[in-house]
């Protein structure tokens, strides 16, 4: 067992990085070779390799399911690969648990947070923590905590409790959890899709920053191109599950990207279906609630929408989007306002009745709220057939129906998946989103509330999930959009909402909108509503 | 860990199929007899033979099977108990109280139809028996559904509230038999009356008719578990209570109607043991006992990862260890205790090797 690595103090002299120790920019520090990893059903890497310098922002690219999630869990010891090597500062390493990993100064921030929600935010950035346990001085920590989330441009309260903080903010502070246990590699999954653009925009400084300090190189994923052309410096392209190209940033285009990755020539631009607008299928009028820190989150919205009409709510996450949602869906009490669903008064109605009479909810929280790790995709397709006449009779549901239901939507909507009987838990995180909405529109609901419908799809899926709302538009659904993406709002809507700390700013015409005065709405000045 | 060309490995199983989750708790088992062997040694007792006594008395003996056979009815029913709030997530621990008041409800419909004082009363058990059944079903439901209200409206702690159902229910059952209270034996003896002939249960070679209500329950549970609409929700509640509450599910109703539920499969244990087992027929002196031994519900439903089919097997180990070891510890002048300490052995093997439904360990080979 020699030359590995060992969590265990004492056995073989385990190797540890010295924390001072610079590195010359373009050594390479981290090298996976021939790394190989089966699932049941599925090879989701297959020889892959894959090497980081020092000071270098390198992506990793891929469709949904091409296996970068993996291969990051592997390189963070939470799987172990089954063939293949990893050699870090030129040592082969064996990780057999993220612990040895972290004391060789990986850290990674995972696509879906991974925070205890009851405790505060410090208490998570300790937790597990080496020096945890000892005896803390824990005032002396909260400013450590505060001076390097400063110094790295992230605004975090060390007292706020998890479960109160927006996805942005969370995501902060798992980066300087890594940082703070003296990550020196830091992998990003997905860094950016729960982001705002601000948000967005201060991470790649801060991850510019942080590769040309030489103290941390970062690796990231995503599926946002322009993103990865803006900071990256070398570009790894995986599909399912191979290499399929690693290019220098510089030499690359967007559309090239899009091209590796997919396979074949994306659309960028969708054509807008002309539809007639119908009746009124939703009314808000003045609704205003609370969010989970009992704070004022939305201040007396009203709005309507009518058949055949996409509403997009543009605005950066944690303005009152989620409590919005969570109100027309049944999952939030109202402090006042009414709601109208075709003309009948809905305020008090219950989730389940509103899903009986035709709203169907696409949440943001895929994991939490969405699915259900531990079932079946089908019991998780049965989330929203469970009490529907055509999947239950009697009190007992049809499972070959449902099965049936499940089949078809995973090949319609292309979810890669070894079948209807996995566990949802073994989904990438793409291809979970691709179920929750298969299974949501599957109920071809008359309201349809899609929260971040798109986020951390990969761009073939995004523009088939976006055809997909087009066409529920076309058959006549209203549809409230939710969106960060000012360009996806932009494209799909109708009439824009921009949302500004839970008020409605105005209502603006697609076609009559500008990209800039929707981002001044987005930021709190008042546009005068126009009428269309 | 290294043998030679060889390798063992830890890793986490992505999926664990029931005869594993099964071959696992057998192999449990083994680990934990061979454990419990040393108890034997330190005694100068031959593990082999007390094994072979313990076995033998439990499940091949006349006398000692039906025993068995009636301590597995009533964990059974208690194992219920635990498995059906277990399967929404929450946890029932409650089912000593619940037997009692179960037990209670069934007395108390003896009771008013005057059958407290006579042996020779002859009642219409067609008539009586159902009812008997029904009550201590509602009367366990009652204390469970106390518990499951609170829980569902106020979300207080459902452990915290069933154990203190359980202190109370324990001194209710003492006020109502003992010197003075209305169920009082006529004898006196700190016991309940005893249950006139006409009303004691039908027995299908020798064992009550119970059995058939346990056996039923196991089949029906494990149909609404798996087929209904009703289990399908609470399954949901029970792996994530946001997700289930998107779904539509109400939180209320599903903590409300397992507690109800569970409550009334305890209600039906306190039936069984002191209404349907032939030589009780009254709530004995020593009902603490039995409430102890429900206990075990907890481990079996764990055991039997909240299955009510896997539980079978299960119960009737435990219940067949419980006699088994109880009468080795007369038979070979064992110190007190020997059936618990047995018991407390193989639950703490059974749950320690829940590790490997979870991990598993594999052997690879590794070259150069
Ligand atoms: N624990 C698991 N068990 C079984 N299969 C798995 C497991 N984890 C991942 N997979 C499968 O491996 C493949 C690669 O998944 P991975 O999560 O690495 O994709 P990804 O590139 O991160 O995709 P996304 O962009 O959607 O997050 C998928 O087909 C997935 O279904
Ligand atoms: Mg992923």
């Amino acid at each position: 067992m020699r030359n590995v690595l060992s969590a265990r103090k004492g056995e073989d002299m385990p190797f540890v990085p010295d924390p001072q120790q610079r590195f010359r920019p373009g050594e390479v520090i981290l090298e996976m070779r021939n790394i190989t990893k089966r699932f049941p059903g599925v090879v989701a890497n297959r020889r892959i390799t894959f090497d980081l310098r020092a000071g270098e922002i390198h992506a990793i690219l891929g469709e949904n399911g091409a296996g970068k999630t993996t291969l990051m869990s592997i390189l963070f010891g939470m799987l172990q690969p089954d063939e293949g090597e990893i050699y870090v500062y030129g040592k082969k390493v064996t990780f057999r648990s993220p612990l040895d990993a972290i004391n060789m100064g990986i850290g990674m921030v995972h696509q879906h947070r991974k925070l205890v929600s009851a405790h505060t935010v410090l208490e998570n950035i300790i937790l597990g923590h080496p020096r945890a346990g000892k005896v803390l001085n824990l005032k002396e920590v909260e400013e450590e905590v505060v001076a390097l989330a400063e110094k790295y441009g992230f605004r975090i309260d060390p007292r706020a409790r998890v479960w109160q903080l927006s996805e942005g903010e969370k995501q902060a502070v798992e980066i300087v959890k890594a940082l703070y246990r003296g990550a020196r590699i830091l992998i990003l999954d997905e860094p950016t899709s729960a982001l705002t653009p601000q948000e967005t925009e201060h991470l790649l400084e801060s991850i510019v920053t942080m590769a040309r300090s030489g103290l941390g190189v970062v690796p990231f994923i995503t599926h946002k191109l322009p993103m990865v052309l803006a900071v990256s410096d070398r570009v790894t392209v995986l599909r399912r599950g191979e290499v399929v190209a690693r290019l220098e940033t510089k030499d690359v285009t967007e559309q090239l990207l899009a091209e590796k990755m997919v396979g074949r020539p994306v659309l960028f631009d969708l054509k807008k279906p002309d539809v007639p607008l119908g009746r009124p299928v939703l009314r808000v009028e003045n609704v205003s609630t609370l969010n989970d820190k009992g704070l004022p989150a939305l201040k007396g919205a009203s709005f309507e929408i009518r058949e055949g009409e996409i509403l997009g709510i543009a605005g950066v996450s944690g303005n009152g989007q989620r409590e919005l949602a969570e109100v027309l869906a049944g999952l939030r009490k109202l402090t006042g306002g009414r709601i109208y669903f075709d003309g009948r008064d809905i305020t008090q109605a219950s989730v389940l009745d509103r899903w009986k009479m035709g709203i169907g909810y696409i949440p943001a929280e895929r994991k939490d709220v969405g699915s259900i790790g531990e079932f079946t995709l089908v019991e998780n397709v049965l989330m929203n057939f469970y009490f529907d006449p055509s999947m239950v009779q009697h009190g007992i549901i049809d499972y070959a129906k449902a099965l049936r239901l499940t089949k078809e939507l995973i090949i319609e909507f292309g979810v890669s998946t070894p079948g209807p009987e996995a566990k949802a838990k073994t989904l990438s995180g793409g291809n979970l989103q691709k179920i929750i909405l298969a299974r949501v529109m599957a109920r071809r609901p008359r309201l349809l509330i899609a929260a971040l419908p798109t986020q951390g799809l990969d761009i073939g899926a995004m523009e088939f999930v976006r055809k997909k709302i087009l066409e529920a538009k076309a058959h006549g659904a209203a549809i409230l959009l939710i969106s960060e993406d000012l360009d996806e709002v932009m494209s799909l809507s109708d009439r824009i909402a921009p949302i500004y700390e839970g008020e409605i700013m105005g209502i603006i015409p697609a076609d009559e909108a500008k990209k800039e005065v929707i981002g001044a709405m987005m930021a709190g000045s008042r546009v005068e509503e126009t009428q269309q | 860990m290294r043998i030679g060309r060889y390798r063992l490995k830890l890793e986490k199983r992505v999926t664990l199929a029931g005869w594993q989750a099964a071959l696992i708790s057998l192999f449990a088992i083994v680990v934990a007899l061979a454990l419990f062997s040393i108890i034997f040694f330190l005694a100068h007792v031959n593990p082999l033979r007390a094994y072979k006594e313990i076995f033998s008395y439990a499940f091949t003996n006349r006398y000692g099977l039906l025993l068995t056979v009636n301590r597995f009815i009533f964990l059974l029913f208690a194992t219920f108990a635990f498995i059906i709030p277990a399967k929404a997530g929450l946890w029932n621990i409650g089912m000593s109280g619940q037997l009692y008041i179960g037990a209670l409800a069934a007395f108390a419909v003896v009771y008013a139809f005057g059958g407290k004082n006579s042996q020779s009363a002859q009642l219409n058990p067609w008539i009586v028996l159902p009812l008997m059944v029904l009550a201590a079903f509602a009367g366990g439901a009652l204390v469970g559904g106390i518990a499951g209200y609170l829980k569902g409206k106020l979300d207080v702690n459902e452990i915290v509230l069933t154990m203190l159902l359980n202190f109370i229910a324990f001194w209710l059952v003492a006020h109502m038999i003992k010197e003075g209270g209305p169920f009082m034996n006529p004898q006196g003896r700190g016991e309940s009356f005893a249950l006139p002939k006409s009303l004691h249960a039908p027995l299908i070679f020798g064992v009550p008719f119970t059995i058939i209500l346990a056996l039923g329950s196991a089949v029906l549970l494990e149909f609404v578990f798996r087929k209904t609409s009703f289990g399908y929700q609470i399954r949901a509640f029970g792996q994530s209570p946001p997700a289930a509450r998107y779904a539509g599910i109400r939180p209320f109703r599903i903590a409300l109607l397992v507690f109800l539920l569970g409550g009334g499969m305890a209600g039906l244990a306190g039936y069984h043991y002191f209404g349907a087992v032939p030589g009780v027929y009254k709530i004995a002196r020593t009902y603490g006992y039995f409430g102890d031994l429900s206990f075990y519900g907890i481990i079996c439903g764990l055991i039997s990862l909240n299955n009510p089919i896997a539980a079978i097997p299960v119960a009737l180990l435990f219940g067949g260890l419980s006699i088994g070891g109880r009468f080795v510890q007369g038979k070979l002048h064992m110190g007190f205790g020997l059936d618990y300490a047995l018991l407390g052995v193989l639950m703490i093997t059974l749950v320690a090797f829940q590790f490997f439904y979870r991990n598993k360990i594999v052997l690879e080979r590794v070259d150069s």
